[in-house]
């Protein structure tokens, strides 16, 4: 048989393959439901955002050990999650039964989600930090269980702080002892010091709000609106976090209008920056091969007046009211609570409950926990409003007035015409 | 050519033409400017030529170079993937990137789903495109005018905008998280653009030949499946590829509409990239691979594209 006989034969093979499969209505990623589980089943679909899936990974096993629960996991990446989550609750017809949430959704679907109060007990309380738990109760129900959380903590580099020059040419210059800064004088003093040789003293991050929403609370003020829900963006508390922000865009590389989480990192993770505040999953995620591979420290977020104040970032396991298979779901969502120490041991290496990350924080390797938990029990931590449309302002309005700020805009203007712009959202 | 035979026949009228007073030297010397124009010309297509060269260079490198820093970025260690600035050939060449990928659960059965999804999309755009376009183009009915605007027209409506709801009426009807659905789906995507495509490539051919055709006892059908597909195999084999490649790379519905079962490698290949971080080698190692398919089919059917890009080229 000729060469382009074969190919022709094989072709046809193959589309009568495919289009035989596609009649039988198969894919090829298995025989699970393509809707969520028929009721009195103990086989889950679970939505979770490709980053997360790792941290639910060994709990899913053991939720089958435990109780039987068989789990299908659903992953996507973030950017479409938000769309297909919409898609999917607005048509009524689920085809997961247990959907892990970024805290910043939560408002959104809250119409859409079951209360889970039975797995809140006085005890899971305790032991769940209070900004998650306050957080997780939506109109007098809990209707997500944090499954894990973050939030930003110091990243430095602890052989460029115990340096023994370094160290006697800054007490030198600063009269105080070079080590982890806790205010933010120190974070400036210690940025404008080690600008130099090549090297910046930290980063400013133009492309994100996080940060300076951290540095807000540091300044004694509720991020963007008050509990009454007026917008106070342009309060002496945002107008010196973000004076404070700018400042150290003078230590920090050019361009910082463009710096997002991922360029951040990666100017860590390269040795030209000697600080940063970042999320403290990244510390266990620092490549081998990196120049500063095991000669990072860390510490708490800074302070400011109101002390510390970090912004957890959460995601929640939340139960639709469509699904067909709520007692399966909320047997795995207790499974999660469970185990939730079992997150830890995943790539990504984070959890939820305060006793699990106290059982590693004394352990070689998880040195960024202890900084963590004082950072989300800070005084002035606090979680994100709680509206539908803090995504559009956030990508809005909140970005672009970071933008031009650090690009050298006046910080009483921008303000100003944020709350103008917050408020027209708003209404 | 034109020059050199105006030159020519300038020259063998100058005897009568000296006399005159607008007679121009050049005449006298018929020979030398001959050359010269040679030379002149030489230089000119040579010129023209090195200019197309370096524009045909300038073309490649940019829609190659992406391609390649793609290639060699799925070789690269992870700090070599984010270096400041960063390198275009790796520091160290390793494999882990592809192990990593590739051993990732889920991503051999996303393969599988690609290319069926992708078959199928392909058949039902020509299924459907081939009868209509040549329907339009051979009727030529104010009905068919209207038909072909309007598909034109519905390649104008973001895809976002019907993606929502096609998901949703796939879900009634319970063919959420199957191929079928997505390749239906693509199809709508896919559609538009074939029958535009085929209505071209029908046209080109004269209707002479299915007249031909029926005087030897063929019915219209029979014209069109014996004479008629045969010569616009060109043209469906172009069709064929934008349809498969239409629905290969598509992201959107994809996202919206798969599950575990029928999830697709773009979808795959986005979630390397994580609200906590970006893993640019495994994201590069396996887009990599999944252009091999991509590549492939293109050389195999080469000469069926070139052929088609060409079909009515040389018509009047």
């Amino acid at each position: 048989m000729s060469t382009r006989k074969y190919i022709s034969r094989l072709a046809i093979g193959g589309i009568c393959t495919a289009v035989a499969l596609a009649a039988s209505a198969c894919g090829a990623g298995g025989p699970a439901a393509s809707t969520s589980g028929t009721a009195g089943t103990n086989t889950v679909n679970v939505l979770v955002e490709a980053g997360g899936h790792a941290e639910l990974t060994g709990v899913a096993e053991q939720c089958k050990k435990d109780a039987g629960v068989d789990v299908n996991f659903v992953e996507l990446p973030y950017d479409g999650m938000f769309n297909r989550l919409s898609s999917e609750f607005s048509s009524g017809a689920v085809s997961f039964d247990v959907a892990a949430l970024d805290s910043v959704w939560l408002p959104s679907f809250k119409d859409a989600l079951q209360p889970i109060d039975e797995i809140f007990t006085d005890e899971a309380k305790k032991d769940i930090f209070p900004s998650l738990v306050k957080e997780a109760n939506v109109d007098g129900h809990f209707i997500g269980l944090p499954a894990w959380t973050n939030a930003e903590i110091i990243l430095y580099r602890k052989d460029l702080f115990e340096d023994a020059k370094n160290k006697a040419d800054f007490q030198a210059k600063y009269g105080y002892e070079l080590a982890a800064p806790t205010t933010w004088k120190q974070y400036q003093d210690i940025s404008e010091f080690f600008t130099r040789d090549g090297m910046y003293g930290t980063d400013v991050k133009g492309g994100v709000e996080t940060e300076w929403l951290a540095h807000v609370l540091q300044a004694g003020g509720p991020m963007i609106l008050d509990e009454n829900n007026n917008v106070v963006i342009d309060n002496d508390a945002h107008k010196e976090a973000l004076d404070f922000y700018v400042s150290l865009t003078k230590s920090a590389p050019a361009g910082a209008a463009q710096v997002d989480w991922a360029a951040a990192q990666n100017l860590f993770n390269q040795g030209q920056t000697a600080m940063t505040r970042f999320w403290a999953h990244a510390y266990r995620q620092i490549p081998k091969d990196s120049p500063v591979a095991g000669k990072v420290g860390t510490a708490p977020m800074i302070a400011g007046s109101a002390g510390i104040g970090g912004v957890p970032g959460p995601w929640y396991l939340t139960v639709p009211k469509a699904t067909k298979n709520t007692e399966a779901a909320k047997k795995f969502v207790q499974c999660a609570y469970d185990h939730n120490s079992m997150g830890i041991e995943s790539s990504l290496g984070l959890a939820s409950r305060i006793s699990a990350f106290e059982e590693y924080q004394d352990k070689e390797g998880y040195e960024s926990f202890g900084p963590l938990i004082e950072t989300l029990n800070g005084e002035a931590t606090a979680t994100r409003p709680a509206t539908e449309k803090w995504q559009q302002i956030v990508d809005t309005v909140l970005v672009p007035m970071l933008q031009k700020a650090v690009a050298g805009g006046d910080s009483a203007t921008l303000l100003a015409d944020a709350k103008k712009q917050i408020e027209d959202l708003l209404k | 050519m034109r020059v050199a035979e105006k030159t020519t026949h300038d020259a063998g009228t100058s005897a009568t033409a000296a006399a005159a007073p607008s007679a121009r030297p050049a005449v006298v010397r018929p020979r030398r400017r001959r050359g010269v124009n040679r030379e002149g010309l030489e230089a000119g297509r040579r010129g023209t030529r090195t200019l197309l060269w370096i524009l045909l260079a300038a073309a490649m490198v940019l829609y190659g170079f992406p391609f390649l820093y793609l290639l060699f970025t799925s070789f690269k260690t992870p700090i070599d993937t984010i270096a400041v600035p960063p390198t275009i050939l790796p520091r160290e060449w390793t494999l882990e990137n592809y192990t990593n990928a590739l051993g990732r659960n889920g991503v051999l059965a996303s393969f599988i789903n690609s290319i069926q999804t992708a078959i199928i999309s392909t058949l039902l755009s020509l299924l459907l495109a081939v009868p209509a376009a040549y329907g339009i183009t051979r009727y030529k009915t104010l009905s068919g005018r209207i038909f072909i605007m309007a598909a034109l027209v519905t390649r104008m409506v973001p895809p976002v905008a019907i993606g929502i709801p096609l998901a949703s009426m796939m879900a009634s009807m319970g063919l959420s998280d199957t191929p079928i659905a997505l390749s239906i789906a693509h199809t709508t995507i896919s559609l538009p653009l074939s029958i535009w495509l085929m209505a071209s490539f029908f046209e080109a051919v004269p209707k002479d030949l299915e007249e031909a055709a029926t005087v030897d006892g063929c019915s219209r059908l029979g014209a069109l499946w014996r004479v008629v597909i045969p010569v616009v195999s060109g043209g469906i084999a172009v069709t064929a590829i934008f349809a498969f490649l239409a629905s290969w790379n598509e992201f959107l519905f994809a996202l919206l509409m798969t599950a575990i079962r029928s999830q697709t490698t773009p979808v795959v290949i986005a979630n390397f990239q994580t609200q906590f971080g970006l893993d640019w080698g495994s994201m590069t190692a396996l887009a990599a691979v999944y252009s091999i398919p991509v590549i492939l089919l293109t050389l195999l059917l080469q000469r069926k594209i070139v052929a088609g890009m060409t079909l009515g080229a040389v018509k009047g």
